[in-house]
């Protein structure tokens, strides 16, 4: 059986490890440090123009090759699985979440209070805002308050932008733009940002920050060694301590062949589906309810948040196909007082073309061609169309799972995950209630420039999904500390998305990347000792 | 063989021959130049008239570009939210040259030999009777005449013409031009 050895050994190659091993890579030169991912690395990045003309064209996958077939999850939001993870194709939102999100249970009586301070989580995405280079401006709300600037100033709004910060704000709410890791000018071995509209899926000039450039810079300067391509399939562990001694899988090159890792210390940082699969997947006699499952909450607490979308229309003339992407955010929502109604979210505004694009056919169903169909597109254009959304808060209960799924199975014969997201009481008894003040704040903020909600819609899945390993100080009530160290194996991390007990209510990918790289001091530390 | 045979089977043989390489052409997902013919003559009433022949032959040479470089087969964006692993469809591009085909021949005489109120009232019946309710936002296979008009206007170059103005979106700009407000064209 090939082996191979290693200090560290991280399970997964997304946003959270990357940038762990990035800084892992600082404190400790001289560290072994193998990456194994399942997907393959798409490090093709001269071939990103082209994939993103053909993905406009013709619908193609921009990311060709980022997917395995038989090894999908019933209840996940993205099916990429490569180097780089999900974030080969986010939008690069950095919001933070906010204090509240942390006391839920002190302020509010609700869910869990997270396991360390505000203090520390905020030092810790001033540096995640570093290391991604985002560009954002201060919150109007003094709640908002930071312990460092943006390393980049705001992104310029487009023209349709600022309308539409004008608009917004009569509704008493303040806006700001949406803080991004997005190089406005290059840096970084990555391209400045050309308002090419295609942030999702694919930046074809590299200023939206992917993991994939970490990957290859760390590559190049022979500071982590990367095995694409090799499906981890469990954890083994030590005969003699409840330590891990390996992780056990295959090359998808050569199937039957097993390759075995052996570390120090191990880090899972497959995101919210594979690093808890993993864990259970991994079960033994000594744990038969998978590993770090002595609580039995491995896959447990699955967690992320709702949201309400609308789309508007308003007296306020836009230029449609500006910029979509750009985008407003108002905290004003993320936190409320203690004793009133619980209702938390953010508010975003983008421009948008609903109700104004270019028809087939008139409202009488008579065809329209030619200068019939232009004139009848510039008519329905004259005024501006707006795109709402709000993420809410919702609490996970125990029955919020990702479970071993026995009828859907890989080559190797091992269950895939099933996540079935369930809601703790007090998240169903206020679900209305949050709704509708989420609808009544969409038609305030309509109301200006004679503006008309055109339609609303609830989400039918969890966005920005998190959970499964959730961080704790009690070892009953948690699979990890607040470092995601886990409580059954020192030497095993689990880092991200996972470690989340609850979801918040913006975008939560910088949250990921904060904890991650808070987990690193702790590794790093360990690595000293030992 | 008496000289009438002999003349039917070569006819014969020459219609076959002739089908087989319009079929082998849209296989390659080459539109044949008859087809095209027939096609500038759609575009020229179905885009706008302030493109210009010019420019409306250009859009159809655009679009025979787009077909004969599509492929089928290819793994396609898998979506967020609920992600589906799908590949693009094979095109038929002999419905479209068979969709052609009947157009040309609609009127009685040639379509280009029409007057403009002729073809458009073609076009109308044509799409009414392929009961194309929608435009598609990009070309589907569904029916070429709504395929090139969805082609055309969901186009940056269609989108400034609506908008009497430099947007030019989805197009590489510079970030603090687009924060002002669109020169006109």
């Amino acid at each position: 059986m090939p082996t191979f050895e290693t200090d560290v050994c991280v399970i997964g190659s997304g946003i959270s490890a990357a940038m762990l091993v990035e800084k892992l890579s600082e404190l400790r030169p001289g560290t072994t440090i193998t990456v194994v991912e399942a997907g393959n690395a798409i490090f093709d990045f001269s071939n990103r123009i082209k994939y993103r003309q053909r993905n406009l064209d013709y619908g193609e996958n921009p990311w060709p090759g980022d997917f395995i077939e038989d090894q999908l999850a019933d209840g996940i939001i993205c099916h990429t699985m490569a180097v780089g993870g999900q974030a080969l194709l986010w939008g690069s939102a950095c919001n933070r979440f906010s204090e509240e999100d942390l006391r839920l249970k002190s302020l509010y009586g609700l869910a869990v209070d997270w396991p360390l301070s505000w203090e520390e989580l905020e030092k810790a995405y001033c540096e995640a805002e570093r290391r991604l280079n985002v560009s954002g401006e201060p919150s109007p709300y003094p709640e908002d308050r930071r312990s460092a600037p943006y390393p980049q100033p705001p992104t310029p709004m487009s023209y349709n932008l600022r309308e539409l910060k004008v608009w917004a704000e009569k509704s008493g709410l303040l806006f700001s733009v949406l803080p991004v890791a997005t190089n406005l000018t290059a840096s970084a071995g990555r391209g400045a940002c050309c308002a090419f509209s295609t942030c999702v899926p694919v930046c074809p000039t590299g200023a939206r920050y992917s993991p994939d450039f970490t990957f290859r810079k760390l590559i190049a300067q022979k500071k982590i060694a990367l095995h694409d391509r090799t499906l981890i399939r469990r954890l083994v562990l030590d005969a003699a301590r409840p330590t891990i001694a390996a992780a056990q899988g295959v090359h998808r090159d050569r199937p039957d062949e097993t390759v075995e890792y052996r570390a120090r210390l191990f880090v899972l940082a497959g995101g919210y589906a594979w690093s808890p699969h993993l864990l259970l997947l991994s079960a033994c006699s000594r744990f038969p309810n998978g590993l770090a499952n002595s609580s039995g909450l491995v896959g447990r607490y699955m967690t992320g948040h709702k949201f309400v979308s609308a789309f508007a229309s308003i007296d306020r003339q836009l230029y449609g196909g500006q910029s979509d992407v750009q985008s407003l955010i108002s905290r004003k929502y993320l936190r409320c007082r203690a004793g009133g109604p619980y209702v938390r979210h953010d508010t975003r505004v983008w421009e948008s073309t609903v109700g104004r694009e270019p028809r087939l056919r008139d409202e009488h169903k008579r065809v329209l061609l030619g200068d019939d169909l232009l004139e009848d597109w510039r008519t329905r254009a004259k005024g501006g169309s707006v795109r709402l959304r709000s993420y809410y808060d919702v609490h996970p209960s125990p029955d919020s799972r990702l479970t071993l799924n026995p009828s859907t199975r890989n080559r190797w014969g091992d269950p895939m995950p099933k996540i079935e997201h369930r809601f703790d009481d007090a998240t169903m008894a206020r679900e209305a209630a949050v709704q509708e003040h989420i609808r009544k704040l969409f038609a305030e903020l309509a109301r200006a420039d004679n503006g008309q909600i055109l339609t609303t819609s609830v989400s039918n899945y969890l966005d920005h999904p998190a959970g499964g390993c959730r961080m704790g100080n009690e070892p009953a009530a948690s699979v990890c500390d607040s470092y995601g160290r886990t409580h059954d194996h020192e030497n095993l991390f689990v880092v991200g998305a996972p470690n989340s007990p609850t979801g918040g209510c913006t975008n939560g990918a910088l949250t990921f990347v904060a904890l991650a790289l808070r987990s690193t001091d702790r590794i790093a530390q360990d690595l000293g000792w030992t | 063989m008496q000289r009438r045979t002999f003349i039917t089977r070569m006819l014969s043989v020459a219609v076959v021959v002739s089908l087989g390489r319009v079929r082998r052409r849209a296989e390659a997902g080459v539109l044949p130049e008859k087809s095209l013919a027939t096609l500038r003559e759609v575009a020229a009433v179905a885009l706008p008239s302030a493109l210009g022949r010019r420019s409306t032959d250009q859009v159809v040479a655009r679009f025979a570009d787009w077909v004969r470089d599509y492929k089928a087969g290819v793994s396609m964006e898998h979506d967020y939210g609920r992600p589906r692993l799908r590949t693009t469809e094979p095109l038929p591009v002999e419905n479209y040259i068979r969709q052609l085909a009947d157009i040309d021949q609609a009127g009685g005489q040639r379509f280009a030999r029409l007057g403009r109120d002729a073809r458009r009232a073609i076009l109308e019946k044509t799409l009414n009777e392929a009961k194309v309710e929608n435009l598609p936002n990009r070309p589907t296979g569904e029916h070429v005449v709504s395929d090139l008009v969805a082609f055309y206007f969901h186009s940056s170059e269609a989108n400034d013409l609506c908008y009497r103005a430099n947007i030019g979106m989805l197009k590489c700009r510079n970030l603090a031009s687009l924060a002002k407000r669109p020169e006109p064209l």
